[in-house]
């Protein structure tokens, strides 16, 4: 569950345990006031039959004095004192009329017959005062039962509403004693539970802090690899635990690639360097060469001796050739150069592959032949036009049979051409049965800057540029070039160029 | 006093024939060799008294060469100049390394050269 959700949960429990309490509390207020109403009602209403009781005993032995002197002498009642005694009639009737304002269901009976009795009582003491002058009536006053009677329910309705107010105030003390018991109840369970759930609620939060916490220690102590596991909460600190996971996996791969770009660059550098020093290399032979003839010459033309012409000649010419050399390397250097930093240009135009085959081919056959070699050739007239770079073309091949001749002694070098219809390509194979090479040497045989394997390039001369530059003007007419060979058997490379499918010739 | 005999130990036909025309000129016998075998065979037989050996040799290096004369009781103590092409600090390192006398960079400063002959001669 998450964090939220168990601070929202925790906190609706609290609010409805407080809700019952004010609820309770309100509730005991009313039920409280609602009794208190009643209680004082019924003693009002108590008050109010005592009084009563002592109007009608008042009136009742003024009566009788009055009723015995009427029937013994010739009194006569003066209307103030017969309207005065009215009076005090009606504010009885008033105060039973103020007793019925009072009534509630549980004394209406009472009060119904207390109405009945106590309007017959006064109705006859009414008309004894009216007549009291009139000798010809006759009083009924003396009769005791209905005076008896209004006394007798007055008496049980006062009864019935002290009963009614003690239960009342049973019913306020009981209320109060629940409300309490409720409050402290609520009260108790409340802190209880805000204590539980603020424990768990702790104990949980600082549980999965701490493995955040080690897991940041950990990571931020280079463990790249560790990851925050187990954390069971799918809210904010599961989000958390996982947002640290994903952080730490992209580090960890940032900082692979960083070492990776890093040991690639190092690697780069380290083989411009071992270029660079090969450059130097080759560039030091044939400029030994140049500068020791020279000053050799130089030396003889200063002797006292006669000049050796023949001999003369013969070493200015080592001179030429290794100038011709350190030239052709430059030359070799500024292609690959061009390449690398996409300057090289082709120039497209149709010609015959044929031609130049043979034509290269011609121009070395006396270092072809060299070392006891023999030369084998297919027949080139038939080949399809290609329309590419023949200039570039005529240099892989150059380079091709040059490579074949220097690695091969007493054997033989070939060169073949077909046509495959289907791939609408030429391939050119160049193949030797010189020193060959090792798959290890055959994988790096194109490379130009980790090529120039130490011990060929000493032992056959050459900076090793040959084939890198092949191979990439090789991609860049959109061909292919590759290799098989073996140690001690030879080598063949094959050069495929894309041919213009409508000059290609029908296969049979 | 008698001629001295060097051996030059050289790969690349231009280089030796150059280098032991202007040693001949200098006034030393020149014997050489084209290879690292060659180059050994020639130490132990013909006991030259000093080596001027390339580095870059086929069959057997010249670092090789070199270790194999230093090995040989007879021979190890013959004077040995490592040529080569290779002109970093750390070539010049491994020359004096692997046991050889003195170092020469091509292109070679011949007047330098014929100095660090003429030294260790003596010594």
């Amino acid at each position: 569950m998450s964090l939220r959700r168990r601070l929202t949960l925790s906190l609706f429990t609290i609010l409805v345990l407080f809700a019952i309490n004010v609820g309770t509390h309100f509730w005991g207020s009313y039920a409280r006031s609602e009794s208190m109403v009643a209680y004082r009602q019924a003693v009002s209403a108590g008050q109010l039959t005592d009084a009563m009781a002592k109007q009608l005993e008042d009136q009742r032995q003024k009566i009788l004095v009055l009723s015995t002197l009427r029937e013994n002498t010739e009194d006569v009642l003066a209307v103030e004192d017969q309207q005065t005694a009215l009076q005090g009639i009606a504010e009885t009737r008033g105060t039973v009329d103020a007793l019925g304002g009072m009534v509630s269901d549980v004394t209406a009976l009472q009060f119904a017959q207390l109405g009945t009795s106590s309007e017959r009582l006064l109705a006859s003491w009414e008309a004894f005062y009216r007549n009291y002058n009139d000798k010809s009536w006759v009083s009924d006053v003396d009769d005791p039962i209905p005076y008896v009677e209004a006394s007798q329910r007055l008496k049980e309705l006062e009864q019935r509403q002290a009963f009614i107010a003690v239960q009342r105030a049973n019913v306020i003390d009981r209320t109060i004693a629940l409300t309490d018991r409720i409050t402290v109840l609520g009260f108790i369970a409340s802190i209880f539970l805000t204590a539980t759930l603020g424990f768990f609620l702790v104990r949980y939060t600082n549980d999965n802090l701490k493995r955040l916490k080690r897991g940041t220690q950990r990571l931020g102590g280079g463990e790249l690899d560790y990851r925050i596991e187990d954390i069971d909460d799918d809210g904010e600190l599961g989000d958390l635990a996982s947002a640290f996971n994903t952080m730490s996996d992209k580090l960890r791969r940032a900082i692979d690639e960083e070492k990776d770009a890093k040991r690639s660059a190092d690697e780069a550098n380290a083989a411009k360097s071992r270029f660079l020093a090969n450059v130097s290399h080759e560039l030091r032979t044939p400029l030994n060469a140049i500068i020791g003839y020279s000053e050799m010459l130089h030396d003889e033309l200063g002797d006292d001796t006669e000049v050796n012409r023949p001999q003369f000649q013969t070493d200015l010419d080592k001179i030429i050739l290794s100038g011709r050399q350190l030239l052709a390397l430059i030359d070799d250097i500024l292609d690959l150069s061009k390449i690398e930093t996409g300057k090289m240009i082709l120039s497209r135009e149709p010609f015959a592959p044929g031609d130049v085959l043979t034509m290269a081919i011609d121009a070395l056959a006396p270092i072809l032949r060299h070392r006891g070699n023999q030369l084998r050739c297919d027949d080139f007239t038939a080949l399809p036009v290609l329309n590419n770079d023949a200039v570039k073309f005529r240099q892989i091949i150059v380079n091709l049979l040059s490579n074949a001749a220097k690695f091969t002694e007493n054997g033989t070098i070939a060169v073949s051409a077909n046509v495959d219809p289907h791939n609408h390509s030429l391939e050119i194979a160049v193949s030797d049965t010189g020193i060959g090479m090792t798959e290890e040497q055959q994988a790096q045989v194109f490379e130009a800057f980790v090529q120039a394997e130490a011990s060929t390039s000493q032992d056959y001369g050459g900076s090793g540029l040959g084939l890198a530059i092949c191979h990439d003007f090789c991609e860049l007419m959109g061909g292919t070039i590759t290799v098989e060979s073996a140690p001690g058997e030879g080598s063949t490379f094959r050069l495929r160029l894309p041919v213009d499918p409508e000059s290609v010739p029908e296969a049979a | 006093m008698t001629t001295q005999r060097l051996l030059l130990v050289e790969d690349n036909d231009m280089n030796r024939d150059m280098l032991s025309r202007r040693l001949r000129r200098a006034g030393f016998e020149v014997l050489w060799a084209a290879d690292g075998e060659q180059a050994l065979r020639a130490v132990i037989e013909d006991r030259p008294d000093l080596v001027l050996l390339d580095i870059n040799l086929p069959i057997m290096d010249g670092w090789t060469v070199c270790q194999r004369v230093r090995e040989t009781a007879e021979v190890q103590d013959t004077p040995i100049i490592a040529l080569t092409a290779h002109a970093m600090a750390e070539d010049r390192d491994k020359a004096l390394g692997a046991g050889c006398d003195d170092y020469a960079t091509k292109p070679i400063d011949f007047p330098g050269l014929l100095e660090k002959i003429r030294r260790l001669l003596e010594s």
